[in-house]
């Protein structure tokens, strides 16, 4: 019996492992050095935004949700301060929440708005990106993910806000902020010393 | 292309109908060869921590003591192992200790993979104990031990809660603790078990992360197995990949995260069992600590989309073309790989590159006509000759690739040294035939009398030869067999190249004793003299084909540096024949020039040119033409949704160039390509190339000529290795 399986095993050329016939996604991630993908999303006014109309700026994406204690941790002051010290050189600053719906992390457009206005936040822009295909293409996987697009509209910088994983306020200060450095080199026309890093937070609530 | 002979449309529909005739039976072969005492001080949270110590024998200094953190939690959540995957944070154990006392690290039990959408985390749930060992120093002299710890961790369902917790123990240092002996044996006993790197490789490639790994515990063999890498941010935990067994080898394709933050040089792994049961701890692993072989490609876009089921099966091809397992390879694809060897083999003589040495053979048969015994000894004598070369060249084969050399089948023929050399062979042969020279009057009299008065040792080096010319032609069935052969214990893989070159042997053999067969043969007499001249001429025009497999490889500087040589060599072999002083001065003159040459341009022979990214090459058909293959260019090609067409060909391959000319060259063939938009690529393995190596193992093969049609979705059809117009054609329809 077990000799007429290795047969049938073999005559297929491989043990192909039922369980991992399924689909594979087709899509290329945006990669550092490559040009950043576009995207079309509408604001949480409902006003359209597409990212190739900053060419020439420097473009930040921050990964959203307001539910995930990762991001409250940085909006104590710390990205409220990064989006005023960089909006202010600039740099256009767009928000992006890709909570799909359903989740219970889920904020409508007005809510999502008043949660970053209560929060004396300063983005250029709070984008919704309910069916997470801007986040698939840029595949962001957590809240904080953060992604540098320098003025010739290739990705600079993509992976977490700073060096130190935590969920603790008090680690903000000893971590080296990834963005801040990412930001003011290209600011000073210099290269990005540190083009990727690992990015850390709670997984984004993608639609499934 | 000089091809030693042309051949006719009839004989190439007698050979594909014979190829076809075999063809039959074997393709279901061939596919077989493809065959405590704790004070919780936190509030109640959704994990819950308690610190637990066991130390059996005391607390004493060089006694073992370990202490705990277990984590209790509510369904459905979970905590993080020391690499979180997609999202999540490990959990941070920070101790106060006695002066003297010192805890290490964590002893991580084996994780779980907890997948979420598109994306997966890797860690535990329901109760895990996560186990430190205490060192005590002689320095410590108290009598209890007192522990203080500060535990950090995130509990995730969906959303995620960081939680954390202050713990105290006190532990005797005289007397036991061994109330929580069995949660710590359970936990120490799910931790990946320590194994040595040996014949386990880990290879980057563009987008994803080649595994292989030999050694696994024999209990997993066939299972799908887990894979838990323990550096961050490298793959792409929750996109799929594949996998597969190949006897005692275990292979997998990771895709690596387009945004790496790493490119470490060195690799800490987990592999466990899939889908372990219960709640915990994973069922427990191995862990492996590999060096990573190659470079790491610079982050790049994912490739398309390949379907599983074909990557699975390509995976295992993959891992029959690596490095030969130690274990015993399944007996009947041994007998499917023997028998496609030997009919490989035997249609070996029917490849235009071996016919320089059928016509010396032939010549040597029409010599020794008349005299059996001689020539039974002389037909086991090639035989012989042959075997014993396919064996070596096998042996060595399979000791390169053990070596880790990226050679594949042909590799001979990749060395310009190798091709100068025969070019000489070539040249002195066909200049003998010529009779410009006898080899009594050249070498010293006893390899003379060697070759004149043992045609045994005539006929085996013969055998020797022949191999050396065939060996690059690679048969069909041959490149499968040795697909698998490469793959097989070096003793059953050995048997494959033997049988292989019994194959090739087989009709002198048969003709040596059968008289019938030889009888067919010509009787000797003086027309030998003109046949014996007549043959030096195929010989010379092996040497032109092998001067522009040498300029296909050190530039036109090398081949001419080569022809010089050569006609100093010939001046020196002719001036060797002459008697009394002009031998003297023409020999000592051109033996002078010889040296001069060797050691003035001789250089420019061995010197590989800089390989030039090949040009497109237009076809006699408007708008078709070959690009030159890379695995970038397949996969975009395969990306826009277009068939991809590779030849895989070299220079020395004279198969490749032959189909080159023919099938691939037909204005049919050509305007089927462009109606169906198939694009060409020719992958050029004249040099030796890794890419090609590894993307010919990926078929499955490991010689030229091999011709893959790729479309997306859709798995790759090879097609044999003599192409028929019909055969393409019938194959492009098909797309």
């Amino acid at each position: 019996m077990l000799h007429r399986r290795h047969l049938l095993a073999m005559s297929t050329g491989a043990l192909v492992l039922p369980s991992l016939l399924v689909p594979r996604p087709a899509h290329a991630a945006a990669s550092v050095g490559q040009p950043a993908p576009d995207f079309t999303l509408n604001d949480t006014a409902g006003k359209p935004l597409k990212l190739s109309q900053f060419k020439g700026k420097l473009v930040v994406l921050e990964w959203n949700n307001p539910g995930c204690p990762f991001v409250r941790k940085h909006y104590e002051g710390n990205m409220q301060g990064l989006q005023k010290e960089f909006t202010g050189q600039g740099v256009v600053w767009l928000a992006i929440n890709s909570t799909e719906d359903a989740s219970s992390d889920y904020q409508t457009p007005p809510q999502l708005a008043r949660w970053m206005r209560d929060k004396g936040a300063s983005p250029s822009a709070t984008l919704m990106d309910e069916d997470g295909q801007v986040g698939a293409l840029y595949a962001a996987r957590v809240t904080p993910h953060m992604y540098i697009v320098n003025a010739k509209g290739l990705l600079a910088y993509a992976g977490g806000i700073d060096s130190i994983p935590s969920a603790r306020v008090a680690d903000i200060d000893k971590a080296t902020n990834f963005v801040r450095q990412g930001l003011g080199e290209l600011l000073a026309g210099k290269p990005v010393s540190t083009p990727t890093s690992q990015a850390y937070g709670c997984s984004i609530k993608y639609k499934t | 292309m000089p091809l030693p002979q042309p051949l006719s449309p009839t004989v190439r529909r007698l050979l594909a109908g014979l190829l076809f005739a075999v063809w039959l039976p074997l393709t279901a072969l061939a596919q077989g060869i493809l065959g405590g005492n704790t004070t919780p001080t936190a509030p109640p949270q959704m994990v819950r921590g308690e610190l637990l110590a066991h130390a059996p024998q005391g607390a004493t200094p060089g006694s073992k003591v370990w202490l705990g953190l277990q984590l209790t939690h509510t369904p459905d959540w979970h905590t993080y192992w020391k690499n979180s995957g997609d999202s999540g944070l490990p959990t941070e154990l920070q101790w106060t200790l006695p002066p003297g006392v010192t805890a290490g690290a964590i002893a991580w039990p084996t994780p779980r993979k907890f997948p979420l959408g598109t994306l997966a985390n890797y860690g535990y749930n329901g109760t895990v104990l996560l186990p430190v060992p205490l060192t005590i120093d002689p320095s410590f002299t108290g009598t209890h031990l007192d522990v203080q710890l500060s535990a950090a961790w995130l509990a995730c369902r969906k959303e995620c809660i960081p939680e954390e917790g202050q713990y105290t123990l006190r532990i005797p240092v005289q007397g036991s603790t061994a109330l929580n002996g069995a949660a710590f044996d359970a936990a120490l006993a799910a931790a990946p078990r320590p194994q040595t790197a040996d014949g386990s490789a880990l290879q980057p490639e563009p987008g994803f992360l080649k595994v292989a790994l030999v050694g696994l515990p024999a209990a997993w063999r066939g299972q799908a197995l887990e894979f838990f890498p323990e550096t961050t941010g490298l793959i792409e935990p929750g996109s799929p990949w594949t996998q597969a067994w190949d006897g005692e080898r275990w292979t997998a394709r990771v895709p690596l995260s387009p945004q790496r933050s790493d490119s470490p040089a060195q690799l800490a792994l987990v592999v466990a069992p899939a889908n372990p049961p219960g709640e915990g701890a994973g069922t427990a692993g191995v862990r492996l600590d590999l060096p990573v072989q190659g470079t790491w490609p610079a982050a790049a876009p994912l490739p398309a989309a390949v379907p599983d089921a074909l990557q699975a099966a390509l995976d295992a091809n993959a891992a029959r073309a690596a490095t030969p397992p130690s274990a015993p390879g399944v007996p009947v694809s041994l007998w499917a790989a023997l028998l496609g060897a030997f009919i490989g083999g035997l249609i070996l003589n029917l490849m235009p590159c071996v016919f320089p040495v059928l016509a010396i053979k032939v010549l040597a048969f029409a010599r020794h006509a008349g005299d059996k015994t001689a020539h039974r000894a002389n037909g086991l004598a090639y035989t012989a000759g042959v075997v014993l070369s396919f064996l070596a060249l096998g042996g060595l084969l399979l000791g390169l690739r053990a070596a880790g050399e990226q050679l594949g089948w042909g590799f001979q023929l990749q060395s310009p040294g190798v091709v100068a050399a025969l070019a000489v062979l070539f040249t002195l042969i066909g200049l003998n035939l010529a009779g410009l020279f006898e080899f009594g009057s050249v070498l010293p009299s006893s390899v003379a009398s060697l070759q004149a008065k043992s045609p045994t040792a005539d006929a085996f080096l013969t055998g020797v030869l022949a191999t050396a010319i065939a060996s690059p032609c690679t048969a069909p069935f041959m490149g499968a067999s040795l697909g698998l052969a490469i793959g097989l214990p070096v003793i059953q893989a050995l048997a494959v190249f033997g049988v292989l070159g019994l194959g090739m042997a087989l009709p002198y053999l048969a003709a040596s004793w059968w008289p019938a067969i030889a009888r067919a043969l010509p009787r000797p007499g003086a027309w030998m003299v003109t046949f014996r001249q007549l043959m030096a001429f195929p010989m010379f025009a092996t040497v032109v084909w092998l001067l522009w497999v040498l300029g296909q490889q050190s530039g036109i500087d090398g081949a001419a540096a080569l022809l010089m040589l050569l006609v100093v060599l010939a001046l020196l072999v002719w001036a060797l024949g002459l008697r009394g002083k002009g031998r003297t001065v023409l020999a000592g003159l051109s033996l002078a020039g010889l040296l001069w040459l060797g050691w003035t341009v001789g250089p420019n022979v061995t010197r590989m040119q800089d390989a030039s990214p090949g040009a497109e090459v237009a076809t006699a058909v408007q708008g078709v033409s070959w690009q030159p293959w890379s695995p970038e260019r397949q996969a975009a090609l395969l990306a826009e949704g277009r068939p991809v067409f590779v030849d895989f060909t070299a220079a020395w391959c004279v198969t490749c160039q032959y189909n080159k000319r023919s099938t691939l060259a037909d204005a049919e063939v050509l305007a089927d390509m462009a109606a169906k938009n198939v694009a060409l690529l020719r992958a050029d393995w004249t040099r030796r190339d890794p890419l090609v190596t590894q993307a010919l193992a990926s078929l499955g093969r490991n010689g030229v000529p091999v011709y893959a049609i790729h479309k997306n979705g859709q798995p790759p059809r090879v097609l044999t290795e003599v192409l028929t117009v019909g055969e393409v054609r019938t194959a492009i329809k098909g797309l």
